[in-house]
């Protein structure tokens, strides 16, 4: 994947370099955001990680002028500030994610991958994490290359959560975007269905976890 | 953390509280007094007018009578006159026997139960459509048949005592008001004396620096020794609170300190490791290192924000469960809750959602807690459980988990900084400290208890925030003036003389229109009497005073704002409801021809002697009303009878000289003017001054002692569909402009004359030396409306005047 950094401290861009690179990633880092800015303009990457606080723009800047452009690429908003005013103001602007430094590695390695996938599954058609490979084009799911018998229900529900890895959908949400609108949607049998699919499921590291009273929430496992 | 100094607020005054206190108990001394003096003011206004309504009975029992048919009365005038002296209050009367029933006045009044015949006065109050005082007085007459007992009863509204009452009032109160305004006055002056010392405390308190803490000392007057010994303790507290904060201070430093010298030494140690092994070891400890002062230093940040912003009291309306349910979709992201079961449970929350005062960012802070030390304590198969619920008082937020729970004996001290009750799990223990902070800084109580799942249940209870009443101010009325609207007015005045002032006010008010119709008085009167609620009227015009005043006597009409400025004077109006706004003398209508102006006598006793004189002369060439179908006639004719002892006596000689009677003005007037009639009596002024100017061969005579005045007057019935612009076209009436309109455009006489550009008829009236009597509108007018009254008094004047016709 290619990524672009923008941190502007060099011993913390250093070591997110250092673990981003391991991973097999192609970084590049920009620490000012005019920069940043005029680098985004002409380059595309596959995913930025924009800290707020920098010389010349701050990330709020760049990240509403990236938006403006039309410009969608995922960003990972990276800030040191842990009220939440900033983050609900970035993620209006338009981020995908943030992290509230100092964070886990692990957990953005796995932030990243989740937007990696998202964003590779709605525009290459192919989403495939281990063993499990999903054909949005032809609707079909493999698992060790061994079809994976689905009903067109379930496929809907698998390309609803898999366009939603990682995001919390409260069972109403789900029922909306499975249903037409002249169908009643019953919200049991939205927990059956999920039901189904999850035991489909079963063996790949594709999880669908519930939360009782609060909805579902599709990730990959390996992924941790 | 830092001592803050507040300025105190303004307004939390000593001296004033003290005052608002004193001038409270004030107040409720004034309000005992004022019960007794309210008490008193009725007690005393009921004497006074009961004297009335004892005069008015005591005059009319009098009068009552003993002929063929049984019981009889000839109601006085004084009784009503008396009566009128509560100038605006309604009356109504009977009188009636037990042995013969009602003999006259408004049947079944009310009467106490306890009735028993007496000639004691009774004094009583009841309700008809609005709050009446009755008397109820017998006497025993000696019939034929025995002794027969006969009543009066008289009532009248409530409007003249109740005046009375709260002028009395008034008066006892402010005076009452004044005295306590003097006493506060004192109160103040002694409590500004009293409280000085407290300047001399704060001054000493001023001067001290900062740092010191020491007890202050002096000498306190005996009543402030509490407030000196209370400061004191409070010095004493604040320095407690100092040395807990530099304690807090220390122990912050020390956490810190030693867990980053613990990272520093895991990391020394690996990097003096030989074996690559050893290295890797120290290496994954220091990162454990790492990772717990990372989250004791978020804990210490959240910890001392968290008190900031409960310090600041920036509470808000927040609805609790939206708040609850997105920090919770936002925390599952995190990988480390995916292995535990999670729900949501919202038990009973009224209306759906959980309104608080609260601070979001706190509120988070302490859920985002809650939730770590349920996944830090829980074990690796934990079930954490939510739940939202809650009453009408508070709402409960609660976080269970399925660990080993704290033992009851240690949940006191769990909720202290620094203190972990499990060794293996603990955090920074901070945790449930950060919780109780924003617990308190929303005026909520942290409990803690077990959990149905074995672990502990950690509620937070919220008071919940009581709905706003919203005050829905909808309007009703849309903008008027486009739809069309209609006034009626019944009125027993000719069409074309009102006709001016209508179409003015039909151009005054767009969209409006005018229905007119056109009664005889004593037709409108009854009219009235009997229209169905849904057809009434919304203005009734009449000349015929006495037959308005009985309406309005009886409750129909409705009060009218009119402005000051315009009110007519006191003759020409009733109880704001009925309105005078013409003036119209009764005057003597003479053919020049037949009679020179010379001769006309200048008196009504002068007028009874001038035409026994020439009785033969003019013969059947007077014309007068007919008494029994013009009211305006009859109304003259009575009220003449009131003002003069001639009245009789010109009856008789009108009788004499076969007096021609006429039904309506105009007929009179025209007989006049052929010559058929040497001269007309009583003809109302506005009709003859406006003739006699047409016609040359009429002339207007005015007496010199006394000329009766009439005012056309109008009211608005309760019924009226459209009493607003009826109001409007009363105020029309009375303004300038309407009053010009009629002097102007009108056979009629305004009551004000505008001083320039008098018309012919004013200017007439204003050289005219007769005196005017005006006719008062208010109850004495109901005196000859009594039934018995009119029959006997219509009985006398068919006798006088049949005389010379014989049998």
């Amino acid at each position: 994947m290619r990524m672009l950094l923008v941190e502007d401290n060099d011993e913390l861009a250093e070591t997110i370099l250092d673990r981003l690179r391991g991973e097999g990633h192609s970084v590049d880092r920009e620490s000012n955001g005019e920069e940043a800015n005029d680098l985004l303009r002409f380059s595309s990457f596959d995913l930025v990680l924009l800290d707020i606080n920098l010389p010349g723009r701050s990330g709020y800047e760049v990240l509403r002028s990236m938006r403006s452009r039309g410009d969608a690429t995922p960003v990972i908003v990276l800030t040191a500030r842990s009220e939440i005013d900033d983050r609900v103001v970035g993620l209006d602007a338009g981020a995908d994610d943030y992290m509230v430094k100092p964070f886990d590695f692990r957990e953005l390695s796995a932030r990243c991958r989740v937007l990696a996938r998202r964003r590779a599954g709605a525009s290459s058609n192919v989403f495939a994490a281990g063993p499990f490979r999903f054909d949005r084009a032809a609707k079909q799911a493999h698992v060790d290359g061994v079809l994976l018998e689905l009903r067109a229900r379930e496929v809907q529900l698998l390309e609803i959560m898999l366009d939603n890895l990682g995001r919390m959908l409260t069972k109403e949400e789900v029922a909306d975007k499975l249903y037409t609108f002249e169908e009643t949607p019953s919200l049991n049998a939205v927990e059956q269905l999920v039901t189904r699919l999850r035991r489909k499921l079963g063996g790949t590291p594709l999880v669908i976890k519930t939360a009782r009273g609060l909805g579902y929430m599709a990730y990959v496992s390996d992924d941790d | 953390m830092s001592a803050t100094t507040t300025e105190p607020r303004r307004g939390h005054s000593l001296k004033r509280r003290l005052l608002a206190s004193m001038a409270a108990g004030f107040m409720l001394l004034l309000l005992l007094i004022s019960v007794l003096l309210w008490n008193y003011a009725r007690a005393a206004s009921n004497r006074t007018y009961d004297l009335l309504l004892a005069g008015a009975a005591l005059s009319v029992l009098e009068r009552v009578s003993y002929n063929s048919d049984g019981p009889t009365v000839d109601l006085p005038q004084s009784a009503m006159d008396i009566l009128a002296l509560a100038a605006d209050d309604r009356i109504t009367y009977r009188v009636f026997s037990p042995g013969y029933g009602e003999i006259t006045g408004t049947p079944d009044l009310p009467v106490p139960d306890d009735l028993r015949p007496s000639a004691e006065p009774v004094f009583y109050d009841a309700k008809l459509d609005e709050g009446f005082r009755f008397i109820l007085q017998g006497r025993q007459l000696t019939s034929a048949s025995g002794r027969e007992w006969v009543f009066v009863q008289i009532g009248q509204t409530l409007g003249a005592r109740k005046a009375q009452r709260d002028t009395l009032f008034l008066y006892g109160i402010t005076g009452l008001g004044g005295v306590s305004l003097i006493g506060l006055a004192f109160v103040w002056l002694a409590i500004r004396t009293s409280l000085a010392p407290l300047g001399a405390i704060a001054d000493t308190l001023l001067a001290r620096r900062p740092r010191d803490l020491s007890p202050i000392e002096g000498d306190p007057p005996q009543e402030i020794s509490d407030l000196f010994r209370a400061i004191n303790s409070f010095i004493a507290q604040l320095g407690r609170s100092r040395a807990l904060t530099e304690s807090f201070i220390a122990d912050v430093a020390h956490q810190t300190r030693t867990s980053l010298s613990a990272l520093q030494g895991q990391l020394a140690l690996a990097v003096d490791a030989e074996d690559p092994e050893r290295m890797r070891g120290r290496l994954g400890k220091a990162e454990q290192q790492a990772e717990r002062t990372v989250h004791l230093t978020n804990q210490l940040l959240a910890n001392a924000m968290v008190i900031h912003r409960s310090d600041d009291a920036r509470l808000e309306p927040v609805d609790l469960r939206k708040l609850v349910r997105d920090t919770l979709a936002e925390l599952l992201r995190e990988r480390r809750l995916r292995a535990a079961t999670i729900s949501l449970e919202e038990t009973g929350l009224p209306g759906g959602t959980a309104p608080i005062r609260g601070d979001a960012i706190s509120i988070r802070e302490a859920l985002r807690n809650l939730i770590d030390n349920a996944v830090r304590h829980g074990g690796p198969d934990n079930t954490i459980v939510i739940e939202l619920g809650g009453d009408d008082s508070a709402i409960r937020l609660t976080v269970s988990d399925a660990g080993p729970g704290i033992a009851p004996a240690d949940r006191g001290l769990a909720t202290e900084r620094f203190t972990s009750i499990n060794r293996k799990t603990a955090g920074s223990g901070l945790g449930l400290a950060i919780v109780r902070s924003v617990a308190e800084g929303h005026g909520a109580r942290l409990e803690l208890g077990s959990s149905a799942l074995g672990g502990l249940r950690a509620t937070i209870a919220f008071p919940r925030l009581l709905a706003l009443l919203l005050t829905c101010l909808t309007v009703v009325a849309g903008p008027r003036g486009a739809a069309a609207e209609e006034l009626t007015i019944w009125a027993s005045t000719d069409r074309v003389a009102m006709a001016p002032l209508i179409s003015a006010f039909e151009a005054r008010t767009p969209g409006l229109t005018v229905a007119y119709r056109e009664f005889q008085t004593v037709d409108l009167h009854r009219a009235l009497l009997d229209v169905a609620p849904g057809e009434a009227p919304d203005l009734a015009i009449s000349s015929a005073m006495d037959l308005q005043v009985d309406l309005v006597n009886r409750g129909l009409a409705r009060r009218l704002r009119i402005p000051e400025p315009l009110q007519p004077p006191g003759w020409a109006q009733w109880r704001s409801e009925l309105f005078g706004f013409t003036f119209e003398p009764a005057a003597i209508l003479f053919n020049r021809d037949l009679l020179s102006r010379d001769e006309l006598p200048t008196s009504h006793r002068d007028l009874s002697s001038f035409i026994r004189d020439r009785e033969n002369e003019l013969r059947g060439k007077i014309g007068g009303y007919d008494l029994r179908r013009s009211g305006i006639g009859y109304l003259f004719a009575t009220q003449d009878t009131i003002q003069s002892v001639q009245a009789q006596r010109l009856t008789e000689v009108l009788g004499r000289a076969n007096m021609r009677s006429y039904c309506c003005t105009a007929d009179m007037v025209e007989a006049t003017g052929r010559g058929e009639l040497a001269m007309a009596l009583n003809v109302i002024g506005s009709y003859a001054l406006n003739l006699s100017v047409a016609h040359d061969n009429i002339g207007v005579h005015f007496l010199d002692d006394y000329n009766l005045v009439m005012s056309r007057s109008a009211f608005v019935p309760k019924t009226a569909g459209n009493p607003e612009v009826a109001e409007a076209f009363v105020t029309f009436l009375l303004s300038p402009q309407g009053q010009q309109l009629i002097d102007r455009d009108t056979v009629l006489i305004p009551l004000a004359p505008p001083m320039e550009d008098l018309s012919p008829a004013a200017q007439l009236l204003a050289r005219t030396t007769g005196s005017f009597l005006p006719i008062r509108l208010g109850p004495g007018l109901l005196t000859f409306l009594d039934e018995i009254k009119r029959a006997e008094f219509l009985r006398s004047w068919d006798a006088t005047r049949e005389q010379q016709y014989g049998p």
